[in-house]
Order: C-alpha cells, then sequence, then structure tokens
C-alpha cells in the first residue's frame, strides 16, 4: 500500500512540476497585463524608473535618459557601472543597440494625463514604438504621491525577486521614516509657515499648483501650508507673473525647483525678486522637483526641507 | 559650305558631348545613392556580417527569415534608408523646382516659408493640441498648403512676379518663426523638447506605413515635374522672351509651384523639415552639370544623396549621442554651398 | 518739412517714453511714478519697480531701438537689397549659438554673462559672411552677401540645434532668450551694452553720405571717387556693431531692422541724410511701443517683445510689400 500511495505522490509531484515553472505577470494602472513565462531579468528601464529600482536591488542592462546622464537629478547618486546607456536624448532611444542586448521587458512609468509611458511620448510617435517589437512594457503609474510611487516600485522589485529585507533597502526606508518623522514635527511646530513653490525665468516668476507635483501633494498632505496660486495654464500647474507682480503672493519659506542651478541664479538677479519678503530674508530652499523616486533621495530632501523650516519665522508674512 | 557643314556638326557634336556629360552625371549620382544605401543598410550598433544583411534582403523571396536579424535589416535599416532616398529626393525637387520658376536662387521651400509654415503647424499641433505622431504629419502638410496659398493670395496683383513671391514668402516665414518662438516660450519643456526633435528633421524610427503618401506623391508628381520642367527653361529667360515663345506663364508657373509645394510639404510631413537640401540640391546639381542642361533628375539624386550620407554620419559619427539628420544636413548643405560660391566666383561667373 | 517731420516724431518718442514708465503689468499711479523718480522711497515696492524694472528698460528700448533701425537702414543701403535685416548677415544665429555654447560649456547662466558671448558670436559670424561673399572677382555683392548669409546662418543653426537637442537644461534657458525681449533687462545690461550702442549710433549718422554713394550702383560711385569696397566694409562694421551689441541686449528681434527703414523711406524718400535719423527715432517707437503693448496683453504676466514686432510687423511688412514697386536685387 504505501508502494502505490509513494507512486502516486510522485506522479502527483511530475504533474504538479510544470505548473511551478516561474511565471511572471504584472498590471499596469490602465489595467493591461503583461505575462512572460520567466521572471525578466534583461530590463531596459526609463532613467527614473532605474532610480526607483536599482536602490530596491533590481539593475537594469540599459536604461535610455531623456537628457544626458550627468543632467539628470534622479540618477545622480546611483551606480551605473555596467549598465548600457541607449539614449541620451529625448525620443532619441538607439534601436539598434537595444536589440543587440537581447531585452526581455522594457520598464517605464505610465503618465495618465500623455496617456504614454516615459519615453514613448507624442512626438517621439513611431520612433521608439518600435522598441515594442523587441520585448513588451510596463510600468507604475504616476500618481498623487511619491511615497505611493515608491511603494509601487517596492511591488514591483520584489515580484522581480528583490530581497526587500536586503540591509541597505531596510536601512534606506528606515532612514526616510526618521526623516519623516522630523519633517511633521518641524511643520506642526509651525502651524503659522507657508510656503510658495516656483521656478523663475526672466519673463516672468512660475507659481506652481500643489495638484501638479506629486511630491508637493506628499508635502501638504504631512502638514505644510503651501500657497496655491489661481492658476492659468491650460493643465492646471503654473501661474505666470511678471516680475511686476513677485509680490502677489508672500510666503514665508520659498521652494525654489533645484532640477537646474540656473534657477536660483535667475531668480538672484532678478531686482524684484527680494520684494518677496522670504527671499529678502534668505527663507529660501530647494524644490525637489519631479525626479524623486527612493527613500534615499526622499529622506536627503526632507532633511533639507526640515531645515529650512525650522530656520524659518513663520510669522515673517501674516 | 564647308563653313556651314562645319559649324553644323560642331553644334551637333557639342549636344552630345552635353548629352554625354548628363548621362555620365546623373548615372555616377544614381551610384553615389546605391552605394550609401548599401552602407545604411550594413552599418549599425547591432552587429551584422555583410552576408547575413544580404540574406535578410532576400528572405521575402526566398523565405529563409531569421527573426532578430530580418526585424534590424527589413525592419529599421531598409525603412529608413528608403525613407532617405524618397525624402531627399522630394526635396531635391521642390528645391530645383522653386529656385527655377522663382529665378532666384534664394528661393526654397526653406526659404520662402513652406517648410516654415509645415513646422509651426506641427507645433502647435503638438503644444497646443498635443496631438502626435501621424495627426502630426497631417498637420504640417496642411499648413505648409495653407501658407503657401497665403503667400500667394497676398503676393498676387495682377499677377505674381517672383521676386514679391520671394518677399512675401520670406515675411511668412518670419512670422511663423515667431509664433513657433512664443509656443516654445508657453509649453512645458518636454513639449518643448518634442517639438524641437521634430522641428530638426530625422528619419528615426521610419517604417513603411509612414512613407505611403510620400512614394505615392512622387510616383505621381514626379513624372509630372518632369513634363512641366521642360517649358520652364524658357520661363528663365524672362517673361516677355517667354511669352514670345508661346508658354502660358502664369499657369505653368502656378502648376509647377504647387506640385513644388506638395512635395516639399508630404517630405517635410515624414521627417521634419530636414534643412537645407531642397535649397543646395539644385545649385549642386546644376555645377555638376554645367551647360547640360535639365537639373530635374540629378537635383533629386543630390538630394537623396545628400540625406541617406547626412543621416549616416549623425547616427555614427558622434559617439554615443544619436543625433537627428537635419543637423547634419543643415553643416553640409551649408559647407557645400559655400564650396560653390567660392568656385563658381573664381570662374568669374559671380552671384 | 522733413525737419518738422522729425520733430512731430520726436514727440511720439516722448510720449512712448513716458508710457513705458508708466504702463505696465502691475497698475502704478502717476503720482507714485512722479514721486519715485524725484524722491524714490528704498523700500516702496512701487518705486523699485519704476526705478529698476521700467526705467532700465526703457533706456535698453530707447537705444536698441534705434541700433536696430539704424542696422536696417545700413544694411539695406550697403547691400541694396530691400529684404536686409541684421539676422541676414548671420548676426542673430551666431550671437545664438555663441550664447548656447557659454550655457552648454561654460554654465553661463545670467543675462549679463549673454552680452559678451553674443557679441562675440555675432562678430565671428558676419566676419565669416564677409569672407565667404568676397571671394572671387567681384567682391562681396548683394546677391552673394545674402546667399553667405544664408549659409552661415544655416550652418551655426545646425550645430546649435545638435547642442540645443542634447542637452534639455540649455534649451530650456535659451528658448526665453531667443523669443527677444525687454524683461530682466537691468541698469548692468545697460552699463554693459551702452557704449557700444552709443558709439554705433553716432558713426551711423555719419554715414548718409557714402550710403547714398552706394545706393547710385557700385561703377556710378566709383566714378565720383569713392571707394567702394571700403565703404561697403566700413559702413558693414558699424552695422554689426549695432546689431550686435543690440542682439547682445535683448536677444534677437525680429522685424524692427526690416520694417523700420522702410517705414521711414516712404517719408523721407531715398536720402539717406533724412533717413537715417528718421530710422533711428521710429525704432524705438515701434520697439517700445510692442514692449508696452507685451506688458498688458496677458495679465498677470507679461508677452516678450519679440513675439509682439512680429505680430505687429509682419503684416505690415506684407501689406507694404503689395503696395510698392520695389527694385529688383
Amino acid at each position: 500500500m504505501f508502494k502505490s500511495l509513494f507512486a502516486a505522490a510522485l506522479l502527483l509531484g511530475f504533474a504538479a512540476a510544470p505548473a511551478l515553472a516561474e511565471e511572471w505577470t504584472y498590471t499596469d494602472g490602465t489595467g493591461q497585463t503583461v505575462t512572460l513565462d520567466h521572471v525578466p531579468n534583461r530590463i531596459v528601464m526609463h532613467a527614473n524608473t532605474a532610480a526607483g529600482l536599482i536602490p530596491l536591488g533590481i539593475r537594469p542592462i540599459a536604461i535610455y535618459v531623456d537628457t544626458p546622464v550627468a543632467e539628470d537629478k534622479s540618477l545622480q547618486g546611483l551606480d551605473l557601472t555596467g549598465i548600457e546607456i541607449v539614449g541620451e536624448a529625448w525620443g532619441q532611444i538607439d534601436i539598434e543597440k537595444v536589440a543587440a542586448l537581447k531585452p526581455d521587458l522594457f520598464l517605464a512609468e505610465w503618465w495618465p494625463l500623455d496617456k504614454a509611458f516615459s519615453g514613448l511620448e507624442s512626438g517621439a510617435g513611431s520612433t521608439n514604438q518600435q522598441i515594442l517589437k523587441l520585448a513588451p512594457i510596463t510600468g507604475p503609474t504616476q500618481g498623487d504621491s511619491i511615497v505611493k510611487l515608491i511603494g509601487d516600485y517596492e511591488v514591483l522589485a520584489k515580484s522581480l525577486g528583490a530581497d526587500l529585507n536586503a540591509p541597505q533597502v531596510v536601512a534606506d526606508k528606515a532612514a526616510f521614516e526618521a526623516s519623516l518623522e522630523k519633517f511633521k514635527a518641524a511643520v506642526a511646530a509651525k502651524p503659522n509657515l507657508t510656503a510658495l513653490p516656483i521656478w523663475a525665468g526672466t519673463d516672468g516668476l512660475y507659481v506652481a499648483a500643489t495638484a501638479g507635483a506629486s511630491e508637493l501633494m506628499d508635502f501638504a498632505s504631512w502638514g505644510l501650508k503651501l500657497i496655491t496660486p489661481e492658476v492659468a495654464d491650460d493643465r492646471g500647474y503654473w501661474e505666470t507673473l511678471s516680475w511686476e507682480q513677485a509680490d502677489k503672493y508672500q510666503p514665508d519659506l520659498v521652494l525654489v525647483d533645484n532640477r537646474s542651478d540656473a534657477t536660483m541664479e535667475t531668480a538672484k538677479a532678478q531686482p524684484m525678486w527680494t520684494s518677496i519678503k522670504a527671499a529678502a530674508a534668505g527663507q529660501v530652499t530647494d524644490w525637489p522637483a519631479f525626479w524623486l523616486r527612493n527613500y534615499k533621495a526622499y529622506a536627503g530632501a526632507l532633511d533639507k526641507l526640515t531645515a529650512a523650516i525650522e530656520a524659518a519665522d513663520e510669522n515673517l508674512t501674516n | 559650305m564647308s563653313v556651314q557643314f562645319a559649324a553644323a556638326t560642331s553644334v551637333v557634336a557639342a549636344r552630345r558631348k552635353l548629352r554625354i556629360r548628363w548621362r555620365l552625371v546623373t548615372v555616377g549620382l544614381a551610384l553615389i545613392v546605391l552605394a550609401l544605401m548599401a552602407l545604411a543598410l550594413t552599418i549599425g550598433d547591432y552587429p551584422l556580417p555583410v552576408g547575413d544583411v544580404v540574406r535578410s534582403l532576400l528572405s521575402p523571396f526566398t523565405g529563409q527569415a531569421d527573426q532578430a536579424n530580418d526585424f534590424i535589416v527589413l525592419g529599421v535599416r531598409l525603412p529608413r534608408a528608403v525613407t532617405g532616398l524618397l525624402a531627399g529626393a522630394a526635396f531635391g525637387l521642390s528645391g530645383v523646382i522653386f529656385q527655377t520658376v522663382l529665378r532666384n536662387p534664394l528661393a526654397s521651400p526653406d526659404i520662402v516659408g513652406i517648410t516654415t509654415g509645415a513646422s509651426t503647424a506641427a507645433v502647435i499641433a503638438i503644444v497646443m493640441l498635443h496631438l502626435t505622431g501621424f495627426p502630426v504629419a497631417v498637420a504640417a502638410t496642411v499648413g505648409a498648403i495653407v501658407i503657401s496659398a497665403l503667400i500667394y493670395v497676398l503676393s498676387w496683383r495682377g499677377g505674381v512676379t517672383p521676386y514679391r513671391l520671394v518677399l512675401v514668402g520670406i515675411g511668412m516665414a518670419a512670422i511663423a518663426a515667431a509664433v513657433t518662438s512664443y509656443l516654445f516660450t508657453r509649453a512645458r519643456i518636454s513639449e518643448v523638447q518634442q517639438a524641437m526633435s521634430w522641428l530638426t528633421g530625422s528619419l528615426n524610427g521610419a517604417t513603411f506605413e509612414q512613407l505611403g503618401p510620400l512614394a505615392l506623391g512622387l510616383l505621381v508628381l514626379g513624372p509630372l515635374a518632369a513634363i512641366l520642367y521642360r517649358p520652364l527653361a524658357s520661363l528663365e529667360l524672362g517673361d516677355d522672351a517667354a511669352k514670345a515663345l508661346g508658354t502660358r506663364i502664369e499657369v505653368t508657373r502656378l502648376g509647377t509651384l504647387l506640385v513644388a509645394v506638395v512635395l516639399a510639404s508630404f517630405a517635410t510631413a515624414t521627417v521634419g523639415p530636414v534643412a537645407f537640401v531642397a535649397f543646395a540640391s539644385g545649385p549642386v546639381a546644376k555645377r555638376m552639370l554645367g551647360p547640360a542642361g535639365n537639373a530635374l533628375l540629378p537635383a533629386a539624386l543630390v538630394g537623396a544623396a545628400v540625406t541617406i550620407g547626412a543621416d549616416l554620419i549623425a547616427q555614427h559619427s558622434l559617439g554615443r549621442s544619436q543625433l537627428p539628420a537635419g543637423v547634419v544636413t543643415g553643416a553640409i548643405g551649408a559647407l557645400f554651398l559655400i564650396y560653390l560660391l567660392a568656385a563658381a566666383n573664381r570662374s568669374g561667373r559671380g552671384g | 518739412m522733413r525737419a518738422g517731420g522729425l520733430i512731430v516724431l520726436l514727440c511720439g518718442l516722448l510720449a512712448v517714453v513716458f508710457l513705458s514708465i508708466t504702463v505696465g503689468a502691475r497698475p502704478i499711479s502717476l503720482g507714485d511714478v512722479w514721486a519715485a523718480l524725484t524722491a524714490p522711497v528704498s523700500d516702496s515696492t512701487t518705486h523699485r519697480i519704476i526705478l529698476e524694472l521700467r526705467l532700465p528698460r526703457t533706456l535698453v528700448g530707447l537705444l536698441v531701438g534705434a541700433a536696430l533701425g539704424l542696422a536696417g537702414a545700413i544694411l539695406q543701403g550697403a547691400t541694396r537689397n530691400p529684404l536686409a535685416d541684421p539676422g541676414l548677415l548671420g548676426i542673430e544665429a551666431g550671437a545664438t549659438l555663441c550664447v548656447v555654447l557659454g550655457i552648454a560649456v561654460f554654465g553661463i547662466t545670467t543675462l549679463s554673462g549673454y552680452v559678451w558671448l553674443a557679441f562675440l558670436g555675432a562678430g565671428i559670424a558676419t566676419v565669416l559672411v564677409y569672407v565667404i561673399a568676397s571671394l572671387g572677382r567681384e567682391g562681396a555683392t548683394p546677391v552673394k552677401l545674402a546667399l553667405g548669409g544664408a549659409a552661415v546662418t544655416a550652418a551655426l543653426s545646425s550645430v546649435t540645434s545638435a547642442i540645443l537637442l542634447t542637452s534639455v537644461q540649455t534649451l530650456d534657458q535659451i528658448r526665453f532668450w531667443q523669443v527677444g525681449a525687454l524683461t530682466g533687462r537691468t541698469m548692468d545690461i545697460l552699463w554693459q551694452v551702452a557704449p557700444f550702442l552709443g558709439l554705433g549710433i553716432v558713426l551711423a549718422l555719419t554715414t548718409g553720405r557714402i550710403l547714398d554713394g552706394l545706393a547710385m550702383g557700385d561703377d556710378v560711385a566709383r566714378g565720383l571717387g569713392q571707394r567702394v569696397q571700403l565703404s561697403r566694409a566700413f559702413v558693414g562694421v558699424v552695422a554689426v556693431i549695432l546689431a550686435g551689441a543690440a542682439t547682445a541686449a535683448c536677444g534677437p528681434i525680429a522685424f524692427v531692422g526690416l520694417t523700420i527703414p522702410h517705414v521711414a523711406r516712404a517719408i523721407t524718400g531715398p536720402n539717406y541724410r533724412w533717413l537715417l535719423p528718421y530710422s533711428m527715432v521710429l525704432g524705438p517707437i515701434l520697439l517700445l511701443g510692442a514692449d508696452i503693448v507685451g506688458r498688458v496683453i496677458a495679465p498677470p504676466g507679461e508677452l516678450q517683445v519679440g513675439i509682439v514686432t512680429a505680430a505687429i510687423g509682419a503684416p505690415f511688412f506684407i501689406a507694404f510689400v503689395r503696395r510698392r514697386k520695389l527694385a529688383e536685387l
């Protein structure tokens, strides 16, 4: 009797074996699902996605960037050794290089407003659509919160085989949570503090709407009072002010878009910059605009903000 | 009697020499174009020995398909080379027609505002209407035709003199350029990048599906241009002489210009406004032919050669970055024209 | 008669200058303006706007408008080409490329930094165009100058495009500069370019006789004792100083150099000794006028002057081309 039970068990084992072969599947924000018959390990990623996944332990074989690598804030500080760069300008993915690498998956973020994945938007059109003949593309959706996006990256990384309990990953997350607590405390300690996120050009001052940037939504949800402009542009993200009207909004703290050093210099060169009292008082700090994708970078940004908030006089403007 | 006989034979001999020169130049140019296309098919970042390239090219006939190789050769490199060929030819034809009809070496779709109009329409489509892909090309064609019509109407005062046409064209080009600049300052930076990328003219991502309108256009309008071009030579002598020779000036001029505009706009719609190909092809071809006459086909071949060659350089000569072909055609075309100016001036032909 | 017309225009210019100081994106009362000019209070925002934004802007607009009007008149006279404008000689393409290189390679980010770069680029481009056009027997004839200018512009624009496509940060900065604007032009910029603009304007006003001579055609001019090549080179240099400094201060502004001489010529006839002063006064009227329109047409933001001059200038130019009989090249 034991012999036949044993034989039956073996048979069952053999029958079940093929079903245990690793399949990989991911559903993106639009509901489309990508399924592969193996866990992908030759992945080509957009720069922002690489910034999200590399710290979690998933390394792509190649990345494509919208600008030269040195100019991309999300990639700063990441170790990119061994990763091929297959595109360093918007809309220019070198398809032959990609084909030579024999990728099995493309990963990029889905932008609901553009209805496209990063790197495959509009004008790129069929330019980069051709890469889809080599492998499918999928990825998390850009939404209202960077923290949620990082969480999505954690889920994606885990499904790709990452060990989220690796010491570095755990340490990064712990550091972020510590920074977040300090940030929330600093904001709570100064209930009258208002902040204004801006971008500065020679032709005018551009004030950002909170709803237009995921990290601003995060800050607002943690208690930071952001001034909302009367938005004018068609997507509702920015209000343009002539420098004569630069003093329209008077915050206690000015947050300056830090994707480029030129922004701060341009702001300082304008005579009416100091008509914003916070700017005249030096209560100015960085706004990490649109490029945060991992806990380490977020922790650093929050620490900077916390320091600025703690140093600021919340009653500068009532 | 012997003097007349000698004169007659020398004229016949001269004509034969010119015909031979024309044939030599045309065949030579065609060979250059073929060589460039061969290069375009065999050079690339994906390592493919020549034997494999040939095998892929023949695979539709022999049935021996290799998916990976065929994707590169038939799906990426061949469409790109053919697009360069057709767009370059269309630009070259368009340019030489404009320059001949308008009797002005400065006249070409680029300068007279046609391609600028197409570009502005495309930028409007990308930045204001948030369109993508094929609709942008449609918008470009519409823009080119609208601006051409405007230029024609605005320069019509009891007829259109070439000079007034060129002046109005330059004015319209400036308006279109200003609109583009304005839109650039209003748009998000990613849209500006998209627009800039389109505006520079690129063969990137060319596919056979996109080529339909352009191929059809060349097939129909190419021969039409050839038919209309012959009487154009008489137009170069000036309106009075042309009238005396019986050409119906206005109709011929209008018809030929229309052909040129449509060719330019189809090409622009397919690859964007590739700089300088239209402007430079005619002078280059005429320089090579000398007095040997009909520059139509040679100009088309020059245009094709410049476009394919520029794309090769843009793709492979700059290390890690891949640039669009339009960047290089501008530089090549300009250098070539400078050389022509210098050479022509030395031989005493002046401006 | 012409003197009378000039005086009327000068009054018009004064009116425009007045408007330029009193009108802007932020409504400021006349009393406040007066107080700002006579007894400024150092931390009053409105006073600071008048003194630090509108006043320098008006002065820059005055000088640059005059420079562009004169440069256009000179170039049209020297090349006998009614289409000539500073952009023809590759000035704008050269200035833009140099500024782009400065941003991309040297990381220069301020307007005052751009000024020297633009000047350098304008000068190099013009020399290049002139050298190319002079190759061969006849020297720099109008047609060859035009062709050389087109060739150089295309070549330089290609390089510019190449750089802009590979550096988003550079593209982001240059797209605002490239439109041509008076916003952000402070006293620093004024002091940087004023000497060149001043020198250029003075020299330009002395070229009337030379231009009258060249207008008669090279052979006649030579017959009358004028050294044609030298004269053309001299006036060319003056035009480049004017246009180069103007572009350096404000970026490439379209249409002023092209249309103003035609308007002036419609009033004064072809005599350059009157044409030049008229161009000098009409230029700032157009430029400052366009700037004022730009300030009020898109509140609370502003529309750059380069856009407005194109919007005003181009239809005018086309209407003009239709009406007048123009000499062929």
